[in-house]
C-alpha cells in the first residue's frame, strides 16, 4: 500500500486542424512513495506533457491515473485542483512567480490556501533556509534567476506536498545556479520524505534520482 | 462546491483582493476615473433632489400660506362659511390682483407690471417676510396709502424708500423692499410683486370685473388641534359649496414638485449614460488587466485555486473600490448643494440645505454595482480560459471577451433591473423606457457601425499610399481600439447633439414669436365704458398700429352632457386646464385669421337667443366631444346652456388672442364684458405708458418683449446647464478612448518600432493616425448626427408639440469642436508611442 501514483494505459492526443498527433502512447507507470524519478528524453519527446497530466493539468485522451489510489481523470477540475493543492507542488523551467508579490508572499499564498498557521513566518523560515534571508521583500524583478528558482522551490514544497513535479527547473540556470537547486530539491525530498519527478536534460543531476526513466516517441523506454 | 464560501475562505479571497487592488490601482485607474464621475454626478443629481424635497416639504406649511387654503378664484366667496371655519381657527384673508404700478417724478416716468397681494395684520400664518428696513411691514397695516415692492421692482424702477409711486390712479409711498416671502407657490413665481395691506382694495376702489381679483384665505389650526379632524370638519362646512377649492400643505408648490421631478428624471438619465458609456470602458480595461495578469492567474490555478476563487478576487476588487468610490461621490456631492442653493435661492427663494439619506447612497451604490457587474461579467468570465498548463508551454493566450448563455442572462438580468430602478418612480416612466430603448438601439447601430467598417477596409483593394496602408491595418487588426471608440464616442456626441438640437429648436420656437407674429403689447382690463376711449388713445400715438379688441368674460364648465366634467377627466389630460378653473372667452363675427375650422358651422344666425360655442379642436379630441353636445357654463354664477357647433384648430404659441371657446355674439353680447386687446406697434418706442396710464389708471400693460426675455434668460440657464452636464458624457466617452489607448500601447509602440526600422518617417507616422481618427470621426459623427435629427425631433415635434428645424450651424460648431478635443487627446496619447526606443525593445523581443 504505498504506490504513490499509478498511470495505467495512458494516452494524449492533440488535434490539429489536419490531423491527430500522438504525443503519449499507452504509458503504464507505477511509483512509490518517498521515490525520487528522473524523466529523460530528446525535445518534443513528451516528457513535458506526462508531467502535465500527472499533475491533473491536462486530461488524458484515455487511460486512468490513480493519485494516491483516487483515479484523477474521473474528477472535475475543481476537485483535481483541491487535490494539487494539498499534495503536489509544481516548479517551472522559467520560474513563474507572481510578479507583483514579494518573494515572501509568492511562499506565503500556498501555505494561506492550505490554511497554515503563520504562512508569513514560515514562508521566511524556509526562504532563510534556502539562503534568502536577504530577498525577503523583493519583487520576482528584484531577483536573480537562481534566486527566483529557489523562491519557486519554496513555494512548491512549503505546504510539504507528498509529489513534487519539476519540469526542466534547472534548464534557465547556470551550472553553479543548477548544481544549487538540484542540491536543495532532494536534499528537502529525503528530509521530508516526499516523492520527486523531475525532468532534466542534465545526466548528472538524473543521477540523482534512485529510478530513472527515459521516453521516446510518447513512450517510456 | 458549497465549501467554496466558507468563512476563512472569503478572508483568504478578501484579503488578496486588497493586496491586488492596492498594488495594481494605476492600471485600474480609468476604472476609478469615470466611475467616480459617472457616480458623482449621479449623486450631486439625486443629492439636489432629496434637499430641494425637503425643503419643500418642511416648508409645505409655509410654502402654502397655512395648514389649509380656501381658495375662492376670482370672487369673494361665501363669507358665512369662512367665517364658521373662523370659530376654530385662525383665517388670514388675502387678495391678489395685478396692475401696472409708475414712478411719480418729473419726467422719464416708468411703469411695470405687478402682481399685488393685500394682506392683514395676521399675514404670514407661517414662516416670515424678510425686508428692509425693518417695520416696515407694520406701516403698510397701520398707514394706508403704503406699500412693500420687491427687490426687482426696487431696481428696474430705480425707486428709493419712501418715494412715492402711482397704483392705478392713486399715489402710494414705498416704505421698504421684500427680499422673500415664505409663500412663493402662489404668486407666479419669476413675476414682480408688492404687497399691500389689507384697506388697498377699497383705496383703489377695484371693479370686480376688470381686475382678476384673486381671494384666498389661509387657515391656520388652533395648537394641539387633530389635524384631520379639524379638516374634516372644514370639508364638510364646504361640501355644497362648488366654487371652492381646498388645499393642503402637501399640494403646495405642486407645479415646482413637478419641474424638479421632471429635470431630475432627465439629468438622471444622462447620468446614467455616461455610466454606461463608462462601462464599456470598465470591460476594456479589466479584460486588458486580467490579460497582464494572465501567467498570475495560471500559477494561481497551478498552485490549485479554484476559478471561481480567482474571479471573486477580481469580483472583490472591483467592491471594495465601488465602496470607497461611491461613498467618495457621495460625500462630495454634498458640496455641490451650496452652489445650487445659491442658483436656486435667487429665483424661487428657497434655501437647501445638504441631506443624508441612507436610501439615496444605497440606490447610488447599487446603481454602480449593477454597471460594474453587468460589465465585468464577460470580462471576468474570461479567467476560466486560463490554463496552468500554459505555465509549461511558455505561451500565454489573448484572453477575449467571453459570453455563456449563463452569463448573457445574468447580464440581461442585471441591466433590467438598472433600468427597472431608473424607470420606477420616475416623473414619467414611459419616457424613461424609450430613453432606454434608444440608448441601445444607439450601442448596437455603432457597435455595427464599427463591424462594418473594419469589413469595408478589409475588402478594400490594396492602395501605394503608405500611411493609408497602415491606418487601414490598425483598425482591422484584432485588438483594434476601433469598436470601443465607436461606441464611447458615439454615444456621448449623439447624446450631446441631440440635446444642442433640442435646445436650439426649443430657444428658437420660444424666441421667433417675438419679430413677427407676437403684439408688442398686452392690454388687460379695459371696462365696456372705457372701449373707445383706449382705442382713440393707442391710435392717437400710432396711425398705423395693429390693433385686436375683443371682448372677455370669465366661465367656468360646470357640466358637459349634464356631467360633471371633474367626475371623469382625470388632472393628467392635456386639456385639464379648460375645465380646472374659469377660463376666459370671446366671441367674435367672424372666424378668426389664424383659426381654421376643422369640423362643424360657424354661427347659426337664426338662432341670436341660444349660447353656440365653438370649441379648440385639441380639447375636443381630449374631452372626446362631439359637434352638438352640450356644455352648462357657470357665468358670473349664472348656468347656461350652450351647443357646440363647431371645432377651431387654435395655435397658442403665436401669443396673439386665442381662446378655448368662443361664443355667437349674438347672444354674449347681452353679458356684461370687459376687452383684452393687443397692440403692434409701427415703432414700438410710439407707444407712451404713462400717458395711457394718465388716461385709464386700472389698464393693465404687459409688454410682451419683457415677458419674453424673462423666459428666454431662464431657457438660456436651463440650456447650459444641460450642455454642461450631457459633456459629461463626451469627457467620460474620451476618458475610456484614451485608456483604451493606452491598454493597446504596447502594441502600438511595437509596431512603431517597426515602421521606424523600416524607414518610416515620423510624419507618415502621424499623417496614419490622423487618417485613422478622421475615418472613425466622421462616420462617428455622420450616423450621431441621424440619431440626434430623429431625437430632437422627436422630441421637438411629439413631447414639447413645436416645431422642429434642422440647425446646421450648431451641429457643426459642436462637431468640430468634439472632432478638434478628440483628435488633440489622441495625438497626446499616441505621442509617447511615437517615439519608441529602438534599442530595449529588440533587446526584450
Ligand atoms: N497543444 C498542442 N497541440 C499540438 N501539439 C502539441 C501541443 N502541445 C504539445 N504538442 C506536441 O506534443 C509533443 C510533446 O510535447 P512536450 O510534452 O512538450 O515534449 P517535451 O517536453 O518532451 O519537449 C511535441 O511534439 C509537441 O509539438
Ligand atoms: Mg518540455
Amino acid at each position: 500500500m504505498n504506490t504513490l501514483l499509478k498511470l495505467k494505459k495512458v494516452n494524449l492526443k492533440y488535434q490539429t486542424d489536419k490531423d491527430t498527433i500522438k504525443v503519449l502512447n499507452n504509458i503504464d507507470l507505477i511509483t512509490k512513495k518517498k521515490d525520487t524519478i528522473s524523466i529523460m528524453g530528446e525535445s518534443g519527446s513528451g516528457k513535458t506533457s506526462l508531467v502535465m497530466l500527472i499533475g491533473g493539468l491536462e486530461k488524458a485522451t484515455s487511460g486512468k491515473i490513480f493519485f494516491q489510489n483516487q483515479d484523477i481523470t474521473a474528477l472535475s477540475e475543481d476537485e483535481v485542483s483541491e487535490i494539487r493543492r494539498k499534495h503536489i507542488g509544481i516548479v517551472f523551467q522559467s520560474f513563474y512567480l507572481i510578479p507583483n508579490y514579494t518573494a515572501v508572499e509568492n511562499v506565503a499564498l500556498t501555505l494561506e490556501l492550505n490554511k497554515f498557521k503563520n504562512p508569513q513566518q514560515q514562508a521566511k523560515e524556509l526562504l532563510d533556509r534556502f539562503g534568502l534571508k536577504n530577498r525577503f521583500n523583493n519583487l520576482p524583478s528584484q531577483l536573480s534567476g537562481g534566486e527566483q528558482q529557489r523562491v519557486a522551490i519554496a513555494r512548491a514544497i512549503a505546504m510539504k506536498p507528498d509529489l513534487i513535479l519539476a519540469d526542466e527547473p534547472t534548464g534557465n540556470l547556470d551550472s553553479k545556479n543548477s548544481v544549487m537547486i538540484s542540491n536543495i530539491l532532494f536534499k528537502y525530498v529525503k528530509e521530508e520524505g516526499s516523492s520527486l519527478i523531475i525532468v532534466t536534460h542534465d545526466s548528472k543531476l538524473a543521477n540523482k534520482a534512485k529510478r530513472k526513466i527515459k521516453i521516446k516517441d510518447g513512450k517510456i523506454v | 462546491m458549497e465549501k467554496l464560501f466558507k468563512v476563512s475562505e472569503l478572508n483568504l479571497i478578501l484579503k488578496y483582493a486588497l493586496i491586488d487592488l492596492v498594488r495594481n490601482y494605476r492600471k485600474i485607474f480609468s476604472i476609478i476615473l469615470t466611475l467616480f464621475i459617472s457616480l458623482f454626478i449621479l449623486s450631486a443629481i439625486l443629492t439636489i433632489e432629496n434637499s430641494l424635497k425637503k425643503e419643500l416639504n418642511d416648508n409645505a406649511k409655509a410654502l402654502l400660506g397655512g395648514d389649509l387654503e380656501i381658495d375662492y378664484h376670482s370672487v369673494e366667496g361665501n363669507l358665512e362659511l369662512v367665517n364658521k371655519v373662523k370659530e376654530f381657527t385662525t383665517i388670514s384673508n388675502m387678495v391678489e390682483f395685478s396692475t401696472m404700478i409708475s414712478t411719480t417724478r418729473e419726467d422719464n416716468n416708468q411703469s411695470l407690471f405687478t402682481r399685488i397681494k393685500t394682506v392683514d395684520e395676521k399675514y404670514p400664518l407661517y414662516g416670515t417676510v424678510v425686508h428692509e428696513p425693518e417695520g416696515a411691514i407694520n406701516q403698510i397695516h397701520n398707514e394706508p396709502y403704503t406699500i412693500l415692492v420687491n427687490e426687482n421692482i426696487f431696481k428696474t424702477l430705480s425707486l428709493t424708500i419712501n418715494e412715492e409711486i402711482k397704483v392705478q390712479n392713486q399715489i402710494f409711498k414705498v416704505v421698504g423692499v421684500i427680499k422673500s416671502v415664505p409663500d412663493v407657490s402662489g404668486f407666479i413665481v419669476f413675476g414682480d410683486f408688492a404687497l399691500a395691506g389689507k384697506e388697498t382694495l377699497d383705496l383703489l376702489k377695484l371693479n370686480t370685473l376688470g381686475s382678476f381679483l384673486h381671494y384666498e384665505y389661509k387657515v391656520k389650526f388652533n395648537e394641539g388641534d387633530n389635524t384631520n379632524a379639524i379638516r374634516k370638519r372644514i370639508q364638510d362646512i364646504f361640501i355644497n359649496d362648488t366654487k371652492v377649492r381646498l388645499r393642503y400643505p402637501e399640494n403646495s408648490a405642486s407645479g415646482l414638485r413637478r419641474v424638479i421631478d421632471n429635470f431630475s428624471q432627465f439629468l438622471s438619465l444622462i447620468s446614467i449614460s455616461a455610466m454606461l458609456i463608462a462601462g464599456i470602458g470598465i470591460a476594456n480595461t479589466l479584460l486588458s488587466f486580467i490579460n497582464q495578469s494572465n501567467m498570475s492567474i495560471a500559477v494561481k490555478k497551478a498552485l490549485g485555486f479554484f476559478s471561481l476563487n480567482i474571479k471573486t478576487i477580481y469580483y472583490c476588487q472591483l467592491l471594495i473600490l465601488l465602496t470607497f468610490i461611491s461613498i467618495a461621490a457621495y460625500g462630495l456631492s454634498f458640496l455641490l448643494v451650496p452652489m445650487a442653493d445659491t442658483y436656486l435661492s435667487k429665483g424661487l427663494g428657497l434655501n437647501i440645505k445638504p441631506l443624508f439619506s441612507i436610501f439615496t447612497f444605497i440606490k447610488i451604490f447599487l446603481v454602480g454595482l449593477l454597471v460594474l457587474v453587468i460589465f465585468s461579467i464577460p470580462t471576468i468570465n474570461a479567467i476560466d480560459q486560463v490554463k496552468a498548463s500554459n505555465l509549461f508551454r511558455n505561451v500565454f493566450q489573448n484572453l477575449q471577451f467571453y459570453y455563456s448563455k449563463k452569463s448573457i442572462f445574468v447580464s440581461l438580468l442585471f441591466l433590467s433591473v438598472l433600468i427597472l430602478l431608473f424607470v420606477i418612480g420616475s416623473a414619467r416612466p414611459l419616457y424613461s423606457l424609450f430613453y432606454f430603448g434608444a440608448f441601445f438601439l444607439c450601442l448596437i447601430v455603432f457597435f455595427l457601425l464599427s463591424k462594418f467598417i473594419i469589413f469595408l477596409l478589409k475588402s478594400l483593394k490594396s492602395t501605394s499610399n503608405i500611411p493609408l496602408k497602415v491606418s487601414i491595418k490598425n483598425i482591422t487588426q484584432t485588438k483594434s481600439i476601433m469598436p470601443i471608440t465607436i461606441m464611447s464616442l458615439g454615444l456621448g456626441v449623439t447624446l450631446l447633439l441631440t440635446l444642442a438640437l433640442v435646445g436650439t429648436n426649443f430657444k428658437r420656437e420660444v424666441a421667433k414669436s417675438i419679430p413677427e407674429i407676437a403684439p408688442d403689447y398686452f392690454f388687460i382690463g379695459i371696462q365696456s365704458t372705457d372701449r373707445d376711449t383706449f382705442e382713440e388713445t393707442i391710435l392717437s400715438m400710432d396711425n398705423n398700429v395693429r390693433l385686436e379688441i375683443v371682448p372677455i368674460i370669465s366661465s367656468g364648465i360646470v357640466k358637459i352632457n349634464g356631467v360633471d366634467p371633474k367626475s371623469y377627466i382625470k388632472r393628467d389630460n392635456d386639456s385639464y386646464w379648460v375645465i380646472g378653473s374659469d377660463r376666459r372667452s370671446s366671441w367674435s363675427d367672424e372666424v378668426p385669421e389664424d383659426n381654421p375650422i376643422t369640423e362643424g358651422k360657424w354661427w347659426d344666425l337664426d338662432q341670436p337667443n341660444k349660447l353656440q360655442i365653438s370649441l379648440d379642436a385639441k380639447v375636443a379630441k381630449d374631452f372626446n366631444i362631439k359637434i352638438g353636445d352640450i356644455f352648462t357654463l357657470s357665468i358670473y354664477g349664472r348656468k347656461i346652456e350652450g351647443e357646440i357647433v363647431n371645432f377651431r384648430e387654435v395655435d397658442y404659441r403665436d401669443l396673439s388672442i386665442n381662446f378655448a371657446m368662443l361664443f355667437n355674439p349674438q347672444f354674449a353680447n347681452t353679458i356684461p364684458h370687459e376687452y383684452l386687446a393687443t397692440a403692434k406697434f409701427e415703432n414700438p418706442t410710439k407707444f407712451k405708458e404713462t400717458v395711457m396710464l394718465d388716461n385709464l389708471p386700472s389698464l393693465s400693460i404687459i409688454k410682451i418683449a419683457d415677458y419674453l426675455t424673462k423666459v428666454t434668460d431662464i431657457l438660456n440657464k436651463v440650456f447650459i446647464a444641460i450642455i454642461l452636464i450631457s459633456t459629461i458624457t463626451i469627457i467620460i466617452g474620451l476618458i475610456v478612448i484614451s485608456s483604451a489607448i493606452i491598454v493597446q500601447g504596447k502594441v502600438k509602440e511595437f509596431q512603431n518600432l517597426v515602421f521606424k526600422i523600416l524607414g518610416f518617417s515620423k510624419k507618415e507616422i502621424v499623417l496614419s493616425s490622423i487618417i485613422e481618427f478622421i475615418l472613425i470621426f466622421f462616420s462617428v459623427i455622420l450616423i450621431a448626427v441621424l440619431f440626434a435629427v430623429i431625437g430632437s425631433y422627436y422630441v421637438i415635434e411629439h413631447i414639447f408639440e413645436l416645431i422642429w428645424q434642422f440647425d446646421l450651424k450648431v451641429l457643426f460648431n459642436l462637431g468640430l469642436s468634439i472632432g478638434l478635443v478628440t483628435l488633440v487627446l489622441i495625438m497626446l496619447t499616441n505621442l509617447k508611442y511615437l517615439n519608441p526606443k529602438v534599442y530595449p525593445l529588440i533587446r526584450n523581443q
